[in-house]
């Protein structure tokens, strides 16, 4: 069970359907781990259901009934089902298997230092990348600050911070004057989904070199 | 409103799940390919999705015309999904509509993702009977108090879940500052008794 969630705000712009993709995958997967956030979600559904339905009616020909008609004989297209049904298991979230196409250690792992290692998916979103972030255990993420903003969901092991610690399935969204230096837990390696519309900024000098290197990898 | 004995019993009966006009039209549909349940649930659903599509008016009438179709043609489709005892009819046939049209703005603008909108929905079977009936419950109770929320409120709500606007843009569009916004929807969804995790 999740003891960090998603600030109201995003569960809002996800159950609307105005999130970015990168995001609401984040929001999705943290949902997968969480009963209060799906319920949340279902309640912000049905805000959009009452508009909806109280919403003025714009007329509709039959020309476009007749249409749909004819065309009920068509095949429903084939849409890729997503595995088993894994929510409120701590399994990997059945839209993260998709995106990764394989496990964990089929990714190309990307050495940033020698704790951290980064490999990014691809959801096509234009402005948001979304990587893993693989934490080697006791390891630290240098000093960070954002340029933007960075969501994160931990998947596997953990991670604490100067605000608490973080199991899977918690969620932490930070804006960019927000800085801080997680460290993976001691007994295991941390997998993370971090999702970022700008790079990361190491503050720390000893890292601060590597700053032109960490571009936005969006899409 | 129902008492609880009264609803406790019309939800658990055997045949007598809680019915509406609309959720029987999509029994009947999933049951029976019932064309005729399909034009009385369309000349009811089509003006609002069309009305849905054009709010915020981004798209063009064709495109509108177009996510109609679309939609109802998934309705078709599938019917046999729909479970009356989680939802109501209006609010399964928004989802879609929701679902449809982002993944038609996702289109229209170009960007090419391996992600379909209904992807985002976290398969809900395992959820308990009594999670489902609080939700309806909710839906319910949602419908008889948005219409005493303040009109600032309403109109906000309106940007956010009938435009698809974020948080942001709603912000530049009513040229109100962002966090201005922000408390308007969280008082509103507050107000509607939407349970929801502090921060
Ligand atoms: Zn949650």
């Amino acid at each position: 069970m999740a003891t960090f969630h998603p600030q109201l705000e995003l569960l809002t712009e996800h159950a609307a359907g105005s999130l970015s993709v990168a995001q609401s995958a984040c929001v999705a997967a943290h949902l997968n781990y969480c009963a209060e956030c799906r319920h949340s979600v279902v309640q912000l559904q049905n805000i959009g259901t009452a508009l909806f339905e109280s919403a003025d009616p714009v007329p509709v020909g039959d020309v476009l009934l007749n249409r749909v008609l004819a065309r009920l004989d068509e095949e429903a297209p084939l849409h890729h089902s997503s595995p088993a049904d894994q929510a409120g298991s701590n399994a990997t979230p059945a839209l993260l298997q998709r995106l990764m196409q394989g496990d964990f250690s089929d990714l190309p792992w990307r050495k940033v230092t020698d704790a951290l290692r980064i490999t990014r998916l691809q959801t096509g979103d234009p402005n948001y990348e979304f990587a893993l972030y693989h934490i080697k255990a006791g390891g630290v993420i240098p000093d960070h600050g954002h340029r933007g903003s960075e969501m994160t969901l931990i998947l596997e092991g953990g991670f604490s911070d100067d605000r608490g610690t973080y199991h899977p399935g918690d969620f932490t969204y930070r804006r960019q004057e927000d800085e801080h230096a997680p460290q993976a837990l001691a007994d295991q390696d941390c997998i993370c989904l971090a999702v970022l519309d700008a790079p990361l900024r190491f503050t720390g000098w000893k890292y601060r070199w590597m700053n032109p290197f960490l571009r936005l990898h969006a899409g | 409103m129902q008492v609880v004995g009264e609803k406790q019993n019309v939800w658990t009966a055997p045949t007598g799940r809680r019915t509406d006009e609309w959720s029987e039209c999509l029994t009947q549909i999933a049951e029976h390919e019932d064309r005729a349940a399909f034009t009385r649930l369309f000349r009811h659903f089509a003006p609002l999705i069309k009305a849905f599509a054009l709010s915020g008016s981004t798209m063009s009438a064709t495109h509108a015309d177009e996510l109609v179709q679309e939609v109802m043609l998934k309705v078709w489709q599938k019917a046999g999904a729909f479970n009356p005892e989680k939802a109501a009819a209006s609010t399964w046939v928004y989802t879609i509509a929701r679902n449809c049209r982002t993944d038609m703005f996702r289109r229209l603008q170009k960007f090419d993702t391996p992600l379909a909108a209904e992807d985002f929905t976290p398969e809900q079977d395992g959820e308990e009977p009594f999670a489902q009936l609080q939700s309806k419950r909710s839906g319910e109770r949602i419908r008889e108090m948005m219409a005493d929320l303040p009109a600032d409120q309403t109109q906000i709500l309106a940007k956010v879940y009938m435009e698809g606007k974020s948080h942001a843009e709603a912000a530049a569009e009513l040229d109100l500052p962002l966090g201005t916004v922000k408390s308007r929807v969280r008082l509103a969804i507050q107000k509607l008794q939407v349970q929801f995790e502090r921060v």
